[in-house]
């Protein structure tokens, strides 16, 4: 079934076309990838669909749902979820507020029982806490629960930051580059993550990612893209094969040769 | 007498700095212009009791609200900007209130100011008025509104992302701060019973803030001990004058210095000591 679907979206930065009438199309439980060489526009394809840039032209939809003007809060509460290639945690915060922070928008107290700090904020706060926890938990990171997250090594914030971006329960998670500055050991155990979390949580995730060995291992369909157009969209295998898909990380061979 | 009188002063002030913290201290939004606010709680409250003969009471809750009203015209149009950008307006904000309370002179009395406002604001209010503020900024802040403003300082593209409707929260904050401080204002005109425009200009915001900084921006009880230490010390040392400026300004910079977290700051820097479990399989 259909969750995210981009109709020729474009995206221009003065006279850069960053992104150019890329379409594509996301379906409930899958996990797919969008490569392709540094600056291809990858991250820029993640900023439009999160709200973050407005596209120029185009549309976007999610769950059939015409989104391309909502602002990119309304996005996150819709289910659409997201982590950031630069890591971007709120350092003022332990990591169990980073985790709980994200879950504002499933909270129903209002501004007058936050003020009087009625039985309801007590009680949800309460609840807010036991989810945080489970959630920590499910990605190894209770024991730094009252660390802050300056403090802690890259991996952990990598992690953390996925753990935020689970607790509002999205139907799609966009990981930007979750691969990046982790050793071999830590990308087998994120890729095992992945898996499981896809499996457990019902989630739809998007992947942009330069390690291929995570690309090819765990997606079931990789979109490639190179200066702002799609060029190749497929399995790993045909992914692997297509020409234009060579070309543009290899250059043209017939010039080398 | 004497130290009642210091006691009542601190504690206005200290309404003021409260009504600061959530804005500057929690969501880092720099106001200038808090200053004006605190002047609008006063001039309507005195405006209020003495030309429309209205009751303390009433004149007080028609100062929050005019407080509140100025809030959402000065917070609306400006708090989708930068922060600098903000900062610049609210400074603008402040000396235009105090260049409307001059000109206005047949309503505000110029720039001689409105005298014989009654006493209507003795201890017992200031005090149970500063505990029941402290009260409820205290309950906010433990719960999702101090996550939306520290999420905010600290990264609001990030924030935006995680669902938080950023602009909506701070027009929340802003306007939080804007009526606390209109009261604290209205406190005043009723507790010292002279008001003029010059009392509140944007230095007296400025020293909000950086009371503040110096108490520690995260943690609301150094903030509030902050300003109890400043304001009693300004004024039992109101004879050192000059000196007791001084005196802030080097403080300030020592503290920035050697505790950057600000002096009852609660940032602690904890390394954890258990190993991570899923290292350790490998």
């Amino acid at each position: 079934m259909e969750l995210l679907k981009l109709e020729s979206v474009s995206k221009s930065f003065g006279g850069v076309q960053a992104v150019h009438e890329v379409s594509l199309i996301q379906n409930k439980d899958e996990i797919t990838a969008i490569i392709g060489p540094n600056g291809a526009g990858k991250t820029t394809v993640f900023n439009l669909i999160s709200g973050i840039y407005q596209q120029d032209a185009g549309k976007i939809f999610f769950r059939g749902m015409d989104i391309s003007e909502l602002a990119p809060h309304r996005r996150c509460a819709l289910g659409i979820s997201r982590t950031f290639q630069n890591i971007r945690l709120f350092n003022n915060m332990t990591v169990l507020e980073n985790v709980k922070v994200s879950y504002a928008n499933h909270l129903t107290y209002n501004f007058f029982d936050e003020v009087f700090r009625t039985g309801k904020v007590k009680k949800e706060e309460r609840e807010l806490e036991e989810r945080a926890f489970e959630y920590l938990k499910l990605l190894y990171l209770d024991v730094y629960a009252s660390s802050y997250p300056g403090n802690l090594p890259y991996g952990i914030q990598r992690r953390l930051e996925l753990a935020r971006a689970l607790l509002p329960e999205p139907n799609l998670l966009l990981l930007d580059e979750p691969a990046a500055g982790l050793n071999p050991s830590e990308i087998r155990e994120l890729m095992e993550m992945i898996l499981n979390l896809q499996h457990t949580k019902k989630l739809s995730i998007i992947i942009v990612e330069h390690h291929m060995e995570l690309v090819m291992n765990i997606c079931s369909r990789i979109h490639v893209l190179d200066f702002g157009k799609k060029i190749a969209e497929g399995t790993p295998k045909e992914v692997i094969e297509n020409e234009k898909v060579l070309q543009a990380y290899l250059g043209d061979l017939g010039e080398v040769c | 007498m004497f130290y009642s009188k210091v006691l009542e002063t601190t504690l206005i002030f200290s309404i003021f700095v409260l009504s600061v913290y959530p804005l500057s201290g929690l969501t880092g939004l720099f106001s200038l212009g808090q200053g004006a606010f605190i002047a609008i709680g006063a001039y309507t409250a005195a405006i209020g009791t003495l030309q429309y003969k209205l009751p303390p009471a009433i004149s007080i809750m028609l100062a929050i609200c005019i407080g509140i009203i100025g809030g959402v015209i000065v917070g609306v149009p400006t708090l989708k900007l930068r922060r600098d950008y903000f900062l610049l307006i609210t400074f603008g904000f402040s000396e235009m209130v105090r260049a409307l309370l001059l000109w206005m002179a047949q309503l505000t009395g110029g720039a001689m100011g409105i005298a014989g406002i009654p006493y209507a604001a003795g201890l017992p209010l200031i005090a149970i008025s500063a505990i029941v503020i402290f009260f409820f900024i205290a309950n906010i802040n433990k719960s999702a509104f101090r996550r939306n403003c520290i999420a905010i300082r600290d990264d609001e593209l990030a924030t935006q992302a995680i669902g938080i409707n950023v602009y909506w929260h701070k027009i929340k904050v802003f306007i939080l701060s804007a009526s606390i401080s209109a009261y604290g204002g209205a406190l005043y005109a009723f507790n010292m019973m002279f008001i003029e425009p010059n009392l509140f200009d944007w230095l007296e915001s400025a020293k909000l803030i950086i009371i503040i900084f110096v108490g520690g921006m995260n943690s609301l009880l150094g903030v509030f001990l902050m300003s109890v230490i400043y304001y009693t010390f300004g004024e039992v040392f109101r004879f050192a004058s000059v000196w007791r400026d001084l005196i802030l300004g080097v403080l300030v910079i020592v503290v920035l210095i050697f505790r950057p977290q600000g002096l009852f700051g609660t940032i602690k820097t904890v390394f954890p000591t258990i190993r991570f479990p899923f290292l350790q399989k490998n």
